[in-house]
């Protein structure tokens, strides 16, 4: 692919609000996960979320349109708005409206507005029905919501795929502006953790639970045995290289490469195709970083792992990996967050921990960074897992680096 | 756009309330066979409307085994059989290991919602619904199921943007086969009825106690509907090289947003206007060489006015010779699967040279008073142009034309 930079970023995590607090956050290992209240959890095998809190949807949105939006889409407002002052970019001054484009991945977050509305279906029968509530039971509703609150008329996306939700969008995202449709592109993921959602991923047994070492979110750790949903919002601005040096944009990064492959058969032999096809569109010498997409699920930190040591062969025992998982939990869009955060390490040379891992597991064997660790860092290798057979792997290189 | 890979459709399947087939598609959209009848997939005896174009006399047995059933929800169900079709359409049989080549790109709607809201209901009545109802709740499910099922290794991505999504899919497949991600791209996309999506448009009263009537002046809102739609997309150098039959080329494309209300369009249609305009600077064509417009045409009040009065604005006094027509007179709205359908639509229009009627049409009013045709017409069309408005101001429009155009 061409040049595509990132030029702004907005967080909205389990570990802080904001790329400061985020930041603050990640580097310290601090665990954003926690035993959930707001809702209970008595009949499910898990009973910890990585929730967002002390989110004050007042400081983004007029007080009277809050109570229209449910919480996924107040999340995609105000990490857009956020990144997009981080950017320096005003709608309608810096940047017409119509070259600005929003394209996010986020796949269940109607789901809260779709069971409100299905249970007065089922319990009130159809008489009744708040007619507030179905707009927003689409999955688009978050992208949709944030390009009406903030002026955005390019190209408006919603993107699903699986756990590759947030790495799919970013592809579109730079599509549509080295086809020159849009600008600027606003892109990321946004995850609402709802109880409707809790409870799904419980049913399908695919959550943490307690067998003897506490419930955790243990990427690549032998104990592990399901990953911990999370929810927030990671949001990017993406501009065209030349048009980012031209205004004198702070660039975080440079996207270096992409590549997916699918199928669910022999999925190590996928994920080692995406990252090669990744390298061999970046051009890259080296990796400075591995940020995994290990979300302590028995099966797919074990495919991650073989995948990238099919790839990268015995060079990647030397790389540092870490998942931020470990202290996000997961969202099917979680890859916003975590490249969110791909760009302040970039920038800031600190590698975030992965916590939890104390028992490594032989079959993964990596080098996992325990403890927060300074260093150079030029490119990392974001890798994207999920569990229906798409692979995804995303190259960030520093704008200013000569590979 | 033209320096870039062109992009033709070499393949189509299409199910829905009046067809099982592309063959009956083209028989049912020249006959204006209507597809809307009273619903009996649920009870829907306390709503306003009892109407909608769902698929009948289908027995999934016919295509699909028990235990691969277990695992598909009635829209995986018809995205696969729509996938089928098209595959074999475009002379397209990959075998395990060799279909890395072909990707796909489906847009969906509500998805799995009839089997997540039979979940939902049974958990609601205190008993213990099986799990696996949730797993096509994901809208990305269609898609992995119909790469898994037919061996496509390619890039696989899903879009959602409620009623333009299978647009969508056709506009982001086309883009990734011009940037060479791929040389096929399977597109389109499927929607089943569900209560929840059935009683959600009665909650906003803009469905039709009637079939639906567009663009007449006694229209009272959309009939939803339910099918699949899957077309094939190829680069053109890749279909001319092996002979392939070619129903057309998407020759532009816009994806825009209002920015104005989440279910309601801009009221003067300047913004739909915005969108069409941008297709077709695109596709590089002056709006007087369209032949046809599929409208996007629900039948409510408000849609029909605003799209009137948008190509009332990019077409000027030409706008009153362009014929215009919408198939969700036939086939209800079918959401998700709209886009994909009507772009099948289009696509037949050109390689047969049949303009799709606005079936039950009779009388415009002071604002809708173009050129809406009541029956199919035969007639050369070179190019059509496609429109899908969604919910949150999602808007795309396609721009399909000949071949050798």
């Amino acid at each position: 692919m061409g040049a595509v930079v990132i030029t702004g970023v907005g967080v909205i995590s389990p570990v802080g609000i904001g790329k400061e607090e985020f930041w603050k956050g990640l580097i310290e290992g601090r665990d954003g996960i926690e035993e959930i209240i707001a809702f209970d959890t008595a009949p499910f095998r898990s009973k910890k979320g990585g929730l967002v809190k002390g989110f004050n949807p007042k400081a983004f949105i007029p007080p009277p349109k809050i109570r229209r939006l449910d919480r996924a889409s107040q999340f995609a407002i105000a990490a857009s708005q956020m990144a997009l002052e981080d950017a320096g970019l005003t709608i309608g001054v810096d940047i017409p409206a119509e070259r600005t484009g929003i394209i996010l991945g986020s796949g269940f977050c109607g789901v809260v507005n779709s069971e409100a509305f299905h249970r007065g279906q089922v319990q009130r029968g159809p008489g009744d029905l708040n007619p507030i509530l179905f707009p927003n039971t689409v999955p688009n509703a978050a992208a949709s919501n944030a390009s009406i609150e903030l002026g955005i008329k390019g190209p408006n996306s919603t993107v699903v795929q699986s756990f590759c939700t947030a790495e799919m969008a970013l592809l579109f995202g730079c599509q549509q502006l080295l086809a020159k449709r849009a600008d600027v592109i606003v892109t990321g993921g946004v995850d609402e953790l709802s109880p409707i959602l809790y409870r799904g991923w419980n049913a399908l047994r695919l959550t943490a639970r307690d067998a003897g070492d506490g419930e955790r979110s243990a990427p690549y750790d032998l104990k592990r045995n399901g990953f911990i949903p999370g929810e927030g919002a990671g949001i990017m601005i993406l501009e065209r290289e030349a048009d980012a040096l031209r205004r004198r944009a702070r660039i975080y990064g440079k996207i270096n490469g992409l590549a997916t492959a699918g199928g669910a058969s022999h999925p190590e032999e996928k994920v080692a195709r995406s990252i090669s096809g990744a390298l061999k569109r970046g051009g890259m010498e080296t990796i400075d970083f591995i940020d995994g997409a290990g979300n302590s699920s028995p099966h797919l930190d074990a495919v991650e792992t073989k995948g990238l040591r099919l790839a990268l062969s015995d060079r990647c025992l030397d790389i540092p990996l870490s998942s931020l998982k470990s202290m996000l939990g997961e969202g099917i869009a979680s890859g916003g967050i975590r490249i969110a955060a791909d760009l302040l390490i970039l920038e800031r040379g600190v590698i975030p921990p992965t916590i939890n891992y104390e028992y490594p597991d032989p079959l993964c064997g990596l080098r996992v960074v325990r403890e927060g660790l300074n260093a150079s860092i030029r490119t990392i290798l974001h890798t994207g897992i999920s569990l229906d057979g798409t692979y995804m792997t995303v190259l960030l290189g520093r704008a200013d680096g000569v590979f | 756009m033209r320096d870039k890979k062109r992009v033709v459709i070499t393949g189509m399947g299409v199910i829905c309330a009046t067809a099982g087939t592309v063959g009956e598609f083209l028989a049912s959209l020249r006959d204006g066979r209507r597809g809307i009848r009273e619903v009996t997939l649920f009870d829907c005896s306390g709503y306003p409307s009892q109407m909608a174009a769902q698929i009948e006399g289908y027995d999934p047995l016919d295509f699909f085994d028990k235990k691969e059933l277990r695992r598909l929800s009635r829209v995986d169900q018809f995205v696969l059989i729509a996938a089928q079709e098209a595959l074999t359409d475009a002379e397209m049989r990959p075998q395990r290991g060799d279909g890395g080549h072909i990707g796909v790109c489906l847009g969906v709607g509500a998805g799995g919602m009839l089997s997540a809201e039979k979940y939902h209901r049974q958990l609601l009545e205190g008993k213990r619904p099986r799990p696996s109802l949730l797993l096509p709740f994901i809208p990305s499910y269609a898609t992995d199921r119909l790469a898994e099922r037919y061996h496509l290794q390619g890039l696989r991505t899903t879009i959602t943007t409620a009623c333009s999504s299978s647009a969508s899919s056709i506009a982001y497949g086309a883009e990734l086969i011009r940037w060479g991600e791929a040389d096929v791209m399977a597109c389109g996309g499927g929607e089943a009825l569900s209560e929840l999506t059935f009683g959600g448009f009665c909650s906003l009263k803009i469905m039709d106690s009637l079939p639906c009537r567009p663009f007449d002046a006694r229209r009272q809102g959309l009939s939803l509907g339910e099918g699949a739609a899957v077309l094939i997309l190829e680069e053109k150098e890749r279909a001319l090289g092996r002979g392939a039959k070619i129903y057309g080329e998407l020759l532009g494309y816009s994806l825009g947003g209002e920015s104005f209300h989440i279910t309601a369009p801009e009221e003067t249609g300047k913004e739909e206007a915005r969108i069409m305009n941008e297709a077709l600077q695109d596709a590089g064509i002056r709006p007087q060489e369209v032949d046809y417009i599929n409208a996007h045409g629900t039948g409510t009040i408000l849609n029909d006015q605003v799209e009137t009065l948008a190509i009332k604005e990019v077409w000027g006094a030409d706008a009153y010779q362009l014929p215009i027509s919408s198939t969700k007179s036939m086939i209800g709205h079918c959401l998700g699967a709209a886009g994909g359908l009507e772009a099948a639509a289009s696509l037949l229009a050109i390689h047969h040279h049949l303009i799709p009627p606005t079936a039950g049409f009779e009388q415009g009013d002071e604002v809708c008073n173009l050129d809406y045709c009541p029956q199919a017409r035969e007639g050369k069309v070179d190019i059509a142009l496609s429109n899908s408005f969604a919910f949150g101001g999602n808007c795309t429009t396609l721009i399909f034309g000949k071949e050798d155009l």
